[in-house]
């Protein structure tokens, strides 16, 4: 079992609720929880994740021209559909042999960057923190929220709120100020994202050799104007989450143990370095280290590799208690990597996706989500890892891999230094983000405002790069290719959630097979066929309830704040149901000029 | 498709959303684009097309660039 370990003994005689969320609000598609909650010892026992979405990409995918797989999967998401774009160039870019121009490379990271500054934003503080606004809390703990009307915001010169309550009602949806400004400032990232990637949230620049943004001086200035706007905003929300959570843990000690998981965390990379990267895979592990997020695998707090060919080789996808037939009897498509290594059956370079509709049973199969592990060499278990909703595995494998090094940023073997310029009117300032004691809700919900520091950081960097190359004259962002007849590529990237992989087959100039995996199949994963829980339900299991309402008046805030701590995104979870609306148009593209008369 | 029973596609999958042949916007005829140069660099005569022989920089410590 790679799971947490049971906790404390010396209990009551059980007193067991059933209690189900389905669906839950504030996440896109159909999540639902099921658990079963032991009151008397205020506990959560047992805890199923279950999607009831499929959608089918893997299946539709074969047979297109695969120069249009960016394009498509890009609609995957609603959110973060640029990701996919990005990391299916990647893969694209390794099946062709081509390499954009350094320009294009920053260009890219760039509405990255904006992505991650944008969607963290508008996830944290207009979803996130209606789980801790004054409203929750009082409808959900009275006595904390009156002990937090008499604490003192230790940080409070900085963000403006005199005591932690005050944080809490602006955190209120609709009417609290933080609320308003943090929509306000996704506005303003989303518009830097749109001069770099030309539309949100599904990019129309970027293709795969380069991207088609015009690489003038007033694109990265006003990209410039736009991000120093907000550089005061981050600097003020790393101080306000840091007073809310800190005081979780003063007001309800113990609270730690709530979403506290093994420290099993997982991160493939973000932001290629144009200098070293060349995408072809015998040196992915050369060019993956030096990504501006460095990739690695975390396992109780120890790094057990930061090589993406490791990694790329590590992955099963595994059938557990998923709606699919098993394909382990079709025909394998990569049966050794570029580098002549093995590639197993149950890796997504060989996987065929096979839908099989039923009941849905606790004991038997119950997600359309299916479950993604990574093999451990050394143990041969099949590690259920978790992105921590993102940034906590970015910042971790970053700060322990000390390989992050730039005029902005320090990875320091413990910790990372982010260091933010003068604002409008804060001073420039320097954030350190430690290693933190727990893999749990509060510090995966903590990490994602530093990482929005962290990209903020990134995006100055990219800026005085590009910069420099537009200033020698450089416009040159595209680098022409041809399709090969046949060609594997995998591209690994960090959505905003957290992993993201692409694997891609191509056949006669077609694509023979395509597998995104993004990170909500590694978090929202079912029970594998080893029993292994996937992270949301191992996450639930055994937390304590904090929550002062009996089971009748029970809302579940503790298992909100957890499973909601992880990001989830649906969509990107399930691999197209038609229900009795059915709808099909034909079309036909493209045919220039006419409807240009 | 596993075990559900699908119609039959009324667009065949690998309808081109390609047509080979576009090049890079900036790729093109140098001789009758001033400014543009082969190895991916422009200057500011780029942008205009009028008296272009007069938009270059007058000094060389100038940055010579297409005014965005």
């Amino acid at each position: 079992m790679t799971t947490t370990e049971a906790r404390r003994a010396g209990r009551k005689p059980a007193q067991i609720v059933d209690m189900s969320w389905d669906p839950i609000t504030r996440i896109i598609g159909n999540l639902g929880i099921y658990t079963k909650i032991d009151f008397a010892n205020r506990e959560v026992v047992e805890c199923h994740s279950t999607s009831s979405l499929f959608r089918g990409y893997s299946v539709f995918m074969k047979g297109k021209d695969p120069r249009d797989a960016g394009f498509i999967t890009s609609r995957i998401c609603g959110i973060c559909g640029d990701n996919h774009t990005t990391c299916s160039n990647y893969a694209q870019q390794m099946a062709y042999g081509v390499k954009p121009p350094p320009l294009a490379e920053h260009i890219t990271n760039l509405g990255e960057a904006a992505e991650y500054m944008f969607d963290h934003t508008i996830f944290q503080d207009n979803l996130v923190f209606v789980d801790f606004c004054e409203a929750m809390v009082k409808a959900t703990n009275p006595s904390v929220l009156a002990r937090a009307e008499r604490t003192e915001a230790p940080r409070g010169h900085l963000h403006g709120y005199r005591t932690i309550a005050d944080i809490m009602r602006a955190f209120n949806p609709f009417e609290g100020e933080i609320y308003k400004q943090a929509l306000k400032m996704s506005r303003i990232t989303r518009e830097m994202f749109c001069l770099m990637e030309g539309r949100h949230v599904h990019p129309s620049t970027l293709y795969p050799g380069g991207v088609g943004t015009m690489p003038q001086p007033t694109v990265f200035t006003d990209y410039l104007a736009r991000l120093m706007r907000v550089i005061d905003f981050v600097k003020q929300a790393v101080a306000l989450n840091d007073d809310v959570f800190d005081f979780f843990y003063q007001a309800l000690p113990g609270y730690e143990e709530v979403g506290r998981r093994r420290i099993l965390l997982a991160c493939w990379g973000a932001w290629q370095n144009p200098d070293i990267v060349d995408y072809r895979y015998e040196t992915m592990n050369h060019w993956g280290k030096a990504m501006y997020v460095t990739p690695g695998i975390i396992v109780d707090g120890q790094l057990v590799t930061n090589n993406l060919v490791d990694i790329n080789l590590g992955l099963r996808i595994l059938l557990g208690s998923s709606y699919y037939d098993d394909w382990t009897s079709e025909e394998p498509f990569v049966t050794h990597d570029p580098l002549g290594n093995p590639v197993d059956i149950r890796h997504p370079w060989n996987q065929t996706t096979l839908p099989h509709p039923q009941k849905r049973a606790f004991d038997h199969n119950y997600s359309w989500v299916m479950s993604p592990r990574w093999h451990h060499p050394e143990t041969g278990q099949h590690l259920a890892l978790d992105t921590g909703g993102g940034p906590l595995a970015r910042l971790w494998s970053t700060a322990l891999n000390g390989l992050v090094d730039t005029p902005y940023i320090k990875a320091t073997g413990h910790s990372v230094r982010i260091t933010l310029p003068h604002g409008e009117k804060l001073p420039e300032t320097t954030l350190e983000w430690t290693i933190p004691q727990w893999s749990n809700t509060i510090e995966r919900d903590r990490a994602r405002p530093y990482f929005i520091a962290y990209a903020a950081a990134m995006a100055l960097q990219f800026l005085e790069q590009a910069q420099t190359l537009v200033r020698a004259g450089e416009t040159k962002v595209f680098e022409n290719f041809q399709v090969p007849d046949e060609a594997i590529g995998c591209g690994f990237h960090e959505a905003v959630r957290g992993v993201l992989s692409h694997h891609l087959v191509i056949k006669n100039q077609k694509i023979a097979n395509y597998h995104p995996y993004p990170p909500t199949p590694w978090n929202a994963s079912p029970r594998d066929p080893y029993g292994t829980p996937g992270p949301y339900e191992d996450a639930v299991q055994g937390q304590p309830i904090f929550e002062e309402n009996d089971p009748d008046t029970f809302k579940g805030v503790d298992i909100m704040r957890t499973v909601r701590s992880f990001d989830p995104c649906l969509p990107c979870g399930v691999h197209m149901y038609l229900g009795n609306g059915k709808t099909l148009t034909t079309t036909h593209t493209p045919t220039y000029g006419t409807d240009q008369g | 498709m596993g075990t559900i029973r699908v119609g039959r596609r009324d667009v065949k999958p690998d309808t081109p959303g390609h047509v080979s042949g576009l090049h890079q916007g900036n790729w093109g005829p140098y001789e009758r684009q001033t400014g543009h140069h082969r190895d991916g660099t422009s200057d500011a005569r780029r942008s205009t097309g009028i008296h272009w022989k007069k938009h270059d920089t007058i000094m060389k410590a100038m940055p010579n660039i297409s005014p965005g």
